[in-house]
């Protein structure tokens, strides 16, 4: 071992240094990479439209609720961030899909082999890949925040109220909401390889189990669905203060995406591509 | 350089690379041949880092690939897919590439120049290309790191006559600039035409390890072709070659001579006055060097038991 590591290449090396350190490269590829293919600009549309209708919708069951004849569920005068919260509900999964499809297409196209070859440290490439993600996702939760709002606003009429700290906190909390189950969505990707069974999981652990869970009633189920991403995630955005405080659903839901980038880790590790 | 120390990779209870122990040196063209399912590609994945060898070691210039941290600076792969995502730019692609090793991107320009792809095809979507704009863009991609060695695997499956004229010319160019060049396929007579040196794989174990001139020197001497419309003249043609300590095979068309040259053959009949329509000396070739080499592993393979290398 010690003899063959000393071997230096036939050739001299006449080519320039590199100009980044290989993480910053991994980033700046990952990045040229989601850029450089149409279905992410798809994605931002689809993101957009969808947070349009639904908060949209949201905004006139409520102003509806307010106005019909059964005064026993009347929201009365919201805020719009509690519409964009409401609308995330459907809107993360096409969110999320900037995080799954940057693993699993790379399997579906073969083209995960160039990227072990320009990046061979698993760890590296899946850090990369949760940098962009994780950023592009926050912005994309700003700007369809930011949409929400705007739709939000004029539909709630005088039902709406939009405080300008409040407002930005919200749209904030909702990117952080977006970006975190993004990196989710990744790790998971990573771990189970394919699109379709990736979106099954992350289904069932954001809505199905814990909306089984809390059917019943029973405490016990109750508080076990409260440890599950979404039901966390959403305690954070609502800025509940029971089962737990809100910074700490925030830090449940990013606990659930770092073990999910732990597990995708590990699973590319091992795995042969 | 190359090296492979008892590298083996077992997929559940078949071996497709068995205890291959093989160093791969630079400033030569090294064919890297083997029937399908040799074991091949397997372990250029496993030079490469994408498959984990179940026993064994290969490194690259000294070190296991998942350890280098900029990978394309030290080996260039074209791979059996080339591994451009369908949607996305030939141009693209490289960048990508050229930016994860922090290669600057006027790289990307030159060379694609290098590989004679026009900005035109550089700006097709993978999907649109063709086969052989596929192998020039991996070979591109392969090359952007000027690396000191280069791994391709068939890479000139597919491609047309002038592709295949040019990848043999640029491979070749590539090795006498110094680099190591690994070329795989089962092709035995491209490899001719090509490689200095060869590695066979049968069934995932080393055959043959050797230049190739004496891969082709060292087999059995070459046979000599003889027909004849006489049976009788040709029986006493076998006879005197038999008395001149060459060994013939008679079959219902004519003989099969091996020992002698075509022209002592020929010599033979005139003397007898037999008449002869056929008298055609065998080339040695590499295919047929290669066909006795891994004659025994591919019998072996459509054997229905298997169980000796279990």
């Amino acid at each position: 071992m010690t003899a063959l590591t000393t071997v230096t290449p036939t050739r001299p090396a006449s080519r320039p240094a590199p100009t980044s350190g290989p993480f910053a490269g991994a980033v700046a590829a990952e990045w040229t990479k989601l850029w450089s293919v149409r279905s992410t600009w798809w994605t931002l549309l689809a993101a957009v439209l969808t947070m349009t209708a639904t908060a949209g919708q949201l905004a006139i069951y409520a102003v509806n609720a307010n106005t019909d004849d059964d005064p026993s569920v009347n929201p009365g005068i919201l805020p719009v961030g509690e519409v964009v919260a409401g609308a995330l509900e459907l809107t993360q999964y096409v969110v999320l899909a900037i995080g799954l499809f940057a693993i699993t297409s790379e399997y579906a196209t073969g083209t995960i082999r160039t990227t072990l070859r320009c990046t061979p440290s698993r760890g590296r490439v899946l850090a990369a890949k949760a940098v962009v993600v994780g950023v592009v996702t926050f912005l994309v939760g700003l700007l369809v925040g930011a949409v929400g709002a705007a739709v939000a606003r004029p539909v709630l009429g005088e039902w709406g109220r939009v405080p300008l700290g409040g407002t930005v906190a919200d749209v904030v909390g909702s990117a952080a909401y977006l970006a975190l189950v993004g990196v989710l969505a990744l790790g998971l990707a990573a771990a189970l390889r394919g699109a379709v069974l990736t979106l099954t999981v992350l289904f069932a652990l954001l809505m199905i189990v814990p909306l089984s869970l809390q059917e019943p009633g029973i405490t016990v189920l109750t508080r076990i669905a409260d440890a599950f991403p979404g039901v966390a995630g959403n305690h954070f955005l609502a800025g509940d203060t029971e089962p737990y405080p809100a910074a700490v659903g925030l830090l449940v839901l990013a606990g659930w995406a770092a073990a999910a980038l732990a597990l995708g880790r590990w699973a590319l590790r091992r795995r042969d591509a | 350089m190359i090296t492979l120390r008892g590298l083996t990779k077992r997929f559940g209870a078949a071996t497709a690379v068995d205890d291959l122990t093989v160093e791969i040196g630079p400033g030569q063209v090294t064919g890297f041949l083997g029937p399908n399912g040799a074991g091949k590609s397997t372990t250029m994945r496993m030079v490469l880092g994408l498959d984990r060898p179940t026993a064994g070691q290969a490194l690259v210039n000294g070190r296991p690939y998942r350890e280098l941290r900029y990978p394309l600076h030290e080996v260039g792969a074209l791979l059996d897919a080339t591994g451009v995502h369908p949607a996305r730019s030939g141009h693209a692609h490289l960048r990508a590439m050229a930016r994860s090793n922090g290669i600057p991107a006027r790289r990307v320009d030159e060379v694609l120049d290098l590989v004679g792809l026009d900005a035109r095809a550089a700006d097709k979507p993978g999907r649109a290309l063709s086969l052989g704009m596929g192998q020039r863009l991996g070979i591109a991609g392969a090359l952007l790191g000027d690396p000191p060695v280069l791994l391709l695997d068939e890479p000139v499956n597919g491609l047309d006559p002038d592709g295949v004229r040019w990848i043999r010319r640029f491979t070749r160019g590539l090795a006498d600039e110094g680099r190591t060049v690994l070329i795989s396929s089962h092709l035995m007579s491209e490899m001719q035409q090509t490689a200095d040196r060869v590695v066979v794989l049968g069934r995932g174990r080393l055959v043959a390890d050797a230049p190739l001139a004496e891969l082709i020197a060292t087999r059995p001497a070459s046979s000599v072709r003889v027909r004849g419309p006489e049976p009788a003249g040709l029986a006493a043609l076998q006879a005197r070659l038999a008395t001149d300590g060459a060994t013939v095979t008679p079959d219902e068309d004519g003989l099969t001579v091996t020992g002698v040259t075509a022209g002592r053959v020929g010599d033979l009949a005139y003397e007898l006055g037999v008449r002869l329509h056929e008298l055609t000396p065998g080339a040695a070739s590499l295919e047929e060097a290669f066909l006795e080499l891994t004659a025994g592993s591919v019998e072996y393979a459509a054997g229905p038991t298997g169980g000796e290398t279990r």
